[in-house]
């Protein structure tokens, strides 16, 4: 359409060489000679430049046309300055590659879907995150979780769904060995999924074929799928994977295909599955830990694929309703809390094309955080680029203003000193993406450094390169929207006149605005970065109520090495002797779940003598299992009764430790010693005599700026039998210790291999999943908060170092400008002192002005931060104070240095130099 | 350097012309010579259009597509591009 109008300039000059033709034949007619005729004809045309000029300005696209001439033009002027270009270009491209690398990691985690067919049609059934096991017959805010009996009665009830498919809430480790390999049994990461998962999905095998239905269904032979990332690193693409037969967890599966490369489940988290199988096979993987046919035992999410137009909200009604008699099916597996709560249960549909967003969940707030960060550096870069335009733009005044002179449209001179903004910007941005790819490569190292296989790529993708490209532009357009308007208000006459002496500072204001902008967003930085560096430094530093020193722990999986709960008491007994029996080690203890392990088990408690509680927060403890010696290994002291011994047998009476939050929560000022307690019932209220009372020690890796909650600790040798099928898995579950901490002596050194070897010795088949020292294990804990302190920190250094420059520009400037004035001065009778005063004022006048507008934005960032700040103050004045020192230090020794310049002027140089 | 009242006047004169040409076509799909000499005619020799001025115009109101034009031969025999009033004038 656009091209169609497009004349050729051959076609207009044929027009006007016809006319010149037919007005002469008419002037011939009028009785004039030949000769004649042709002049007047081409007299009556008027002047052939300018209509062919005319015609040219006419084109639609002219723009175009002046757009690449002023590019060019720009590119010429970039290239005979290239301290300022390349300046300039690193400034932008700090300040683009910042905020490109946050934006690839909000890209990915908060705003992507599921690398799927058609994200848009897939619904979730529930929308809390209810990770990973729930055994009970209600949840609050409606179901989540779903057991697989309750996951076939709503896909075998609901119509609507074209695939409705259910998969595990977290993955299971599994001991995974290829068929005649002489290797030992290998720890992967496996999820169990319903036969129609990829169906749902829509993902078809990369090669091989996906799990169907008929691999779903008990007594078929056991089939599984590899992720495409074990494939490749482990088994080089070799073709004979698919069809081979691998042993899992000691029970042969056959590979029936590979996952395609994008492809990383339901969840975006940091470990992706490396195994699908399907979840019939879970009883002949989990063995007694099984709980595909636990009706009350919720471990899986459900997503649905809906056809579109349909009706998700009537879906979601009839779900309800199925959700009811489905749990009126179970009345007589129900406690009477859930009984009483029944009519009360529902769930939800919600949007599923991003998956299970568990990352999403546990990211969203830091990754806004270093969004906001990371605009302000781009802000303060911004400021600092304008700034260097400024100064370039009066350095050209005198060229501007020829040209204005000889001409030019004032709009032209705008348009083309904006196009040379947006050119450098441009640069900027391409320089800031390979920038962004190393500061995310990094960022996720940093962040991940635990996990083997983070699905989040650093190379740059087409949105994350459109956000570059969009946000350089409107860098460009930020930066060069006030030296390009300034660049034409230059007035013609100046070129006629020596501009040098003018007393008019013209253009100074934006410059110093500018400074003071700088000055006021790095105070802000500064002090966040302080607030967030101060509250990492009191959670790490706080008592965590056990010992960190000279402490390892190892996580073991005797479940992978096939182990039955009645071996494990020996088994326990194997890996302690074995363990102590290396030198230099003080003593073995082995624990369910060690302090800040991230792992952690809660439990109803049902009080001898009292009413049963009510399923709220405030009746439940957290749980741990140890064997004897736990507490004296793990230094944590036991302040009344007794410790967990070796007297404490499966034969004696069931005995429990308490934390002083159990004590304080269940007890108020009562004495605990003595009393009994138990859980699943109140038949089993009498179960455990409390025999000593542990100081409080801080387990949980979240809620780490709230009081400990309460725990209570058992004996590894002794189990309760639990009439509800659902409870008395529980209790063999959590027989399966996965922590042993070994204390070595002080001044003794022990290395990984000798506790290696020492398990080898035990079971050289059982997979040692994880080992590091406990206070590697309490402050990789705080690795995200880390994180963003020292992001905060690094952009808030940016800021400072680019606000400095800022101010020295402005202000060296300024002494530049002023060397005459100064020389006058000076030879009046100025000291040295005077004049370097004159110069300081104003920049202290600019970080003044700068701090009164930095201190309200910085307390209102400190709000922002709020949650992230762990209680500490979040207006700490001593930690504000310290920012407003360190940025008036770093602007003070930025205006010194030009005005000690100034100083040294001598005034018969200045005066001479005009 | 324009001045504002300049603008003005330049917009003014542009659309005097526009329609004196419209008017011109009115009468039959006619070509730039033809056209600038009816004007001349039109307005008793008062009006001496710059005949170069013209074209412009005529470039102007055919990418408005109020005229259309195409080459065509006259009676001897020579090329002129022809302008015809379209359906939207």
């Amino acid at each position: 359409m656009m091209f169609r109008r497009r004349r050729p300039q051959s076609d207009f000059s044929e027009e006007l060489q016809a006319h010149l033709a037919l007005e002469a034949d008419r002037l011939r007619a009028t009785g004039l000679s030949e000769d004649q005729a042709q002049r007047a004809a081409r007299r009556n045309l008027g002047n052939l430049t300018i209509s062919g000029e005319r015609f040219y300005e006419s084109s639609r696209w002219l723009w175009l046309a002046q757009f690449t001439e002023d590019a060019r033009h720009a590119l010429r002027r970039l290239r005979k300055t290239p301290a300022f270009t390349i300046t300039a270009i690193l400034t932008l491209a700090l300040g683009i590659g910042a905020t490109t690398a946050i934006f690839t990691l909000v890209h990915a985690v908060l705003l992507k879907s599921l690398p799927v067919s058609k994200p848009e049609q897939l619904y979730r059934v529930g929308k809390e995150l209810h990770c990973c096991v729930w055994i009970s017959f209600s949840q609050e805010n409606g179901f989540s979780i779903f057991s697989y009996n309750l996951y076939q009665h709503l896909r075998d009830n609901t119509q609507g769904f074209e695939e409705l498919a259910a998969f595990q809430a977290d993955g299971t480790f599994l001991g995974v060995r290829r068929e005649h390999s002489a290797n030992a049994a290998e720890t992967y990461f496996g999820e169990f999924v319903s036969g129609n998962y990829f169906a749902m999905f829509g993902v078809s095998a990369y090669t091989g074929r996906a799990l169907t239905m008929a691999d779903d269904q008990a007594g078929a032979p056991p089939a599984a799928i590899m992720s495409y990332r074990v494939w490749q690193q482990k088994y080089g693409l070799d073709p004979s994977v698919i069809g081979g037969v691998f042993n899992i967890n000691d029970k042969p599966f056959t590979i029936v295909g590979v996952a395609p490369p994008s492809f990383y489940g339901d969840t975006l988290r940091s470990m992706p599955p490396d195994f699908f199988l399907p979840l019939e096979t879970e009883p002949l993987v989990k063995v007694d830990s099984s709980m595909l046919r636990q009706a009350g035992t919720h471990w899986l999410d459900i997503i649905g694929r809906v056809p579109p137009g349909a009706n998700v909200r009537s879906m979601e009604a009839h779900m309800r309703v199925e959700l009811q008699q489905w749990l009126r099916s179970h009345v007589g597996e129900m406690d009477a809390n859930d009984r009483l709560i029944l009519p009360k249960q529902t769930l939800y549909l919600s949007p599923g094309g991003a998956g299970i967003t568990s990352m999403r969940e546990a990211y969203e707030d830091w990754l806004k955080i270093l969004m906001t960060v990371a605009g302000f550096v781009l802000l303060i870069v911004c400021a600092n680029v304008a700034n260097l335009m400024l100064v370039r733009g009066m350095e050209r005044r005198q060229q501007t203003s020829l040209c204005m002179a000889l001409g030019a449209r004032p709009m032209r001179l705008v348009r083309q000193a904006l196009t040379e903004s947006v050119v450098l910007s441009l640069l900027g941005g391409g320089a800031g993406i390979g920038i962004a790819f190393a500061g995310t490569r990094l960022i996720l190292h940093f962040a991940f450094a635990t996990m083997t296989a983070v699905p989040i790529s650093a190379s740059p993708s087409v949105p994350v390169l459109l956000f570059a490209f969009g946000i350089s532009l409107l860098t460009g357009v930020g930066f060069g929207i006030v030296p390009s308007w300034m660049a034409s208000r230059v007035d013609p006459v100046e070129a006629l006149r020596g501009s040098h002496r003018t007393t008019r500072h013209t253009g100074s204001l934006p410059r110093k605005t500018l400074v003071i902008l700088q000055a006021a967003l790095s105070l802000v930085l500064l002090s966040a970065s302080g607030l967030l560096t101060e509250a990492l430094r009191n959670l790490e530093h706080q008592n965590f109520g056990f010992a960190q020193d000279r402490r390892i722990v190892v996580n073991i999986d005797p479940v992978l090495a096939g182990y039955k709960p009645e071996q494990l008491e020996s088994l326990y007994r194997r890996v302690h002797d074995s363990l102590a029996s290396i030198p230099g080690v003080s003593s073995v203890s082995a624990c369910l779940y060690s302090p800040q392990s991230g792992d952690s088990w809660n439990e109803l408690i049902y009080m001898a003598g009292r009413p049963a509680p009510g399923r709220t927060e405030e009746n439940v403890s957290w749980i741990d299992r140890v064997t004897p010696g736990y507490f004296e290994t793990i230094g944590n002291p036991i302040v009344n009764g007794r410790p967990i011994t070796e007297d404490d047998t499966s034969g004696s009476r069931h005995v429990a430790v308490i934390n002083e939050a159990f004590a304080r929560r269940f007890f108020k000022n009562e004495e605990p010693i003595g009393k009994h307690f138990g859980t699943s019932d109140m038949k089993y209220a009498g179960d455990y005599e409390i025999v000593g009372v542990a100081k409080d020690a801080r387990y949980l890796t979240y809620n780490l700026d709230k009081p400990v909650e309460p725990f209570f600790f058992v004996p590894a040798s002794q189990a309760t039998v639990y009439l509800k099928p659902a409870d008395a898995l529980t209790e063999v579950r959590s027989h399966f210790l996965h922590d042993v901490v070994v204390l070595a002596r002080p001044g003794a050194k022990l290395g990984e291999e000798q506790i290696r070897r020492a398990l080898a010795a035990v079971d050289p088949n059982m997979p040692v999943m994880r080992m590091q020292s406990l206070s590697q294990q309490v402050s990789s804990s705080f690795g995200q908060q880390r994180l963003i302190a020292q992001l905060t920190s690094l952009f808030g250094i940016l800021a400072l170092v680019l606000a400095s420059i800022g101010l020295y520009g402005v202000t060296a400037y300024t002494v530049g400008s002023r060397t005459n004035e100064i020389g006058v001065r000076m030879a009046l009778g100025a000291d040295r002192v005077r004049v370097v005063a004159l110069i300081l004022r104003g920049a202290v006048v600019l970080i003044a002005f700068g701090l009164l507008l930095g201190v309200p934005l910085t307390l209102a960032a400190g709000r922002f931060l709020g949650s992230q700040l762990y209680g500490i103050n979040q207006s700490d004045p001593l930690i504000i104070s310290g920012a407003i020192l360190v940025l008036a230090l770093s602007a003070l020794i930025a205006a010194l240095i030009p005005a000690f310049k100034a100083s040294s002027i001598s005034p018969m140089q200045a005066l001479r130099a005009e | 350097m324009l001045t504002r009242e300049e603008t003005n006047r330049v917009a003014l004169l542009q659309g005097t012309l526009d329609l004196l040409i419209l008017r011109i076509l009115v009468f039959g799909p006619q070509h730039g010579q033809g056209i600038a000499h009816a004007i001349q005619l039109n307005s008793e020799d008062v009006l001496l259009v710059d005949h170069g001025a013209l074209y412009p115009a005529l470039q102007r109101l055919e990418a408005q597509e109020w005229i259309s034009a195409e080459w065509g031969l006259l009676s001897n025999n020579r090329k002129a591009r022809f302008y015809t009033l379209t359906a939207s004038a």
